[in-house]
C-alpha cells in the first residue's frame, strides 16, 4: 500500500514537472518589480497610475508589526470577477511585492511580507477589467529588514 | 531534493481553503556576511502555480519583499478528494512541486 501511494505521488510529481515549463513562460512582470517609485510601479504593472479607491477590498494586517520581516497579510476582494490582486509596500526599495492572478472565485489570498519601514500597504485589484485600490498603514517595530 | 512544500487543504460548503508553506531562504541580495562584508546574492521564488486536478486555478508572481519560508493561503471552489498541486520556480531555476488531497 505504501509503495503504491509513493508511486502515485511520484507520477503526479513527474506530470507536474512536464506541465510546469509551459506555464512558466507566463509573463513575469520584471519591470514592475524593478520600479522604485509608486506611480512608476503602477504604470509598469497596470498601465496607469490613476486608480480609484474601493472599500470592497478588505485588508487584514496588524496595525503594528512586531517582526518587519514577517508581516502577515490577508486580502479579500468583494468585487465581482476579480482577475488579479497585487500587493505594493510603499516604503520598500522594490515596492511591488506580489501579484496573484486568479482564475476562480472567491478572491482571497494570504501571505507574509517584508517591510523596510512604517508605510502603507497598497492593494490593487483588477475586477472586470477595471482597477481598484485600497490601502492600510502598517507600523513597523524596531528591527526592520531593509528590502 | 528534500521536500520543500507543505500543503493542507480542507473543504467546507464547496469552498476549499488551502494553506501552504514553502521552505526557501528568499534572499533579497541586500544581506551581508558579517565577517567578510560580502553580499549574499539574491535567491528568491519568482513564480508559484496552483492547480486543481491539473487545471491551473492561480498564478502567483513574487518579488524579494516576500518573507523567508513563504506562507501562501487562498480559497478556491472544490470538493473533497480533489488534488491540489503547488509548484514553485526561483530565480536560479530551481523548482519543486507537491500535491495534496482535499480533506
Amino acid at each position: 500500500m505504501k509503495r503504491r501511494t509513493l508511486l502515485k505521488a511520484s507520477l503526479q510529481l513527474g506530470l507536474a514537472g512536464i506541465v510546469f515549463p509551459q506555464i512558466a513562460i507566463g509573463a513575469y512582470p520584471t519591470k514592475a518589480f524593478l520600479a522604485k517609485e509608486i506611480p512608476e510601479v503602477l504604470r509598469e504593472a497596470f498601465g496607469s497610475a490613476d486608480i480609484g479607491e474601493s472599500k470592497q477590498i478588505e485588508i487584514e494586517a496588524p496595525q503594528i508589526a512586531s517582526d518587519a520581516s514577517m508581516v502577515p497579510v490577508r486580502v479579500s476582494s468583494g468585487l465581482e470577477n476579480t482577475e488579479s490582486i497585487a500587493l505594493v509596500v510603499t516604503a520598500n526599495e522594490s515596492p511591488f511585492t506580489a501579484y496573484f492572478k486568479l482564475y476562480e472565485a472567491p478572491a482571497f489570498v494570504s501571505t507574509r511580507i517584508r517591510m523596510s519601514a512604517t508605510s502603507d500597504l497598497l492593494v490593487v485589484v483588477k475586477a472586470d477589467g477595471v482597477l481598484h485600490t485600497n490601502k492600510r498603514p502598517i507600523r513597523v517595530g524596531l528591527n526592520s529588514c531593509g528590502v | 531534493m528534500a521536500r520543500t512544500l507543505k500543503i493542507r487543504a480542507h473543504e467546507v460548503d464547496g469552498q476549499v481553503t488551502v494553506k501552504s508553506i514553502i521552505d526557501h531562504p528568499m534572499e533579497t541580495g541586500r544581506r551581508k556576511i558579517q565577517k567578510t562584508g560580502k553580499k549574499i546574492p539574491p535567491h528568491f521564488i519568482k513564480e508559484v502555480i496552483v492547480s486543481r486536478n491539473r487545471k491551473i486555478v492561480m498564478e502567483v508572481f513574487w518579488g524579494k519583499s516576500i518573507s523567508r519560508n513563504p506562507y501562501l493561503s487562498f480559497q478556491i471552489p472544490g470538493r473533497k478528494g480533489d488534488a491540489i498541486t503547488i509548484s514553485w520556480l526561483d530565480n536560479r531555476g530551481n523548482s519543486d512541486s507537491a500535491t495534496a488531497k482535499v480533506r
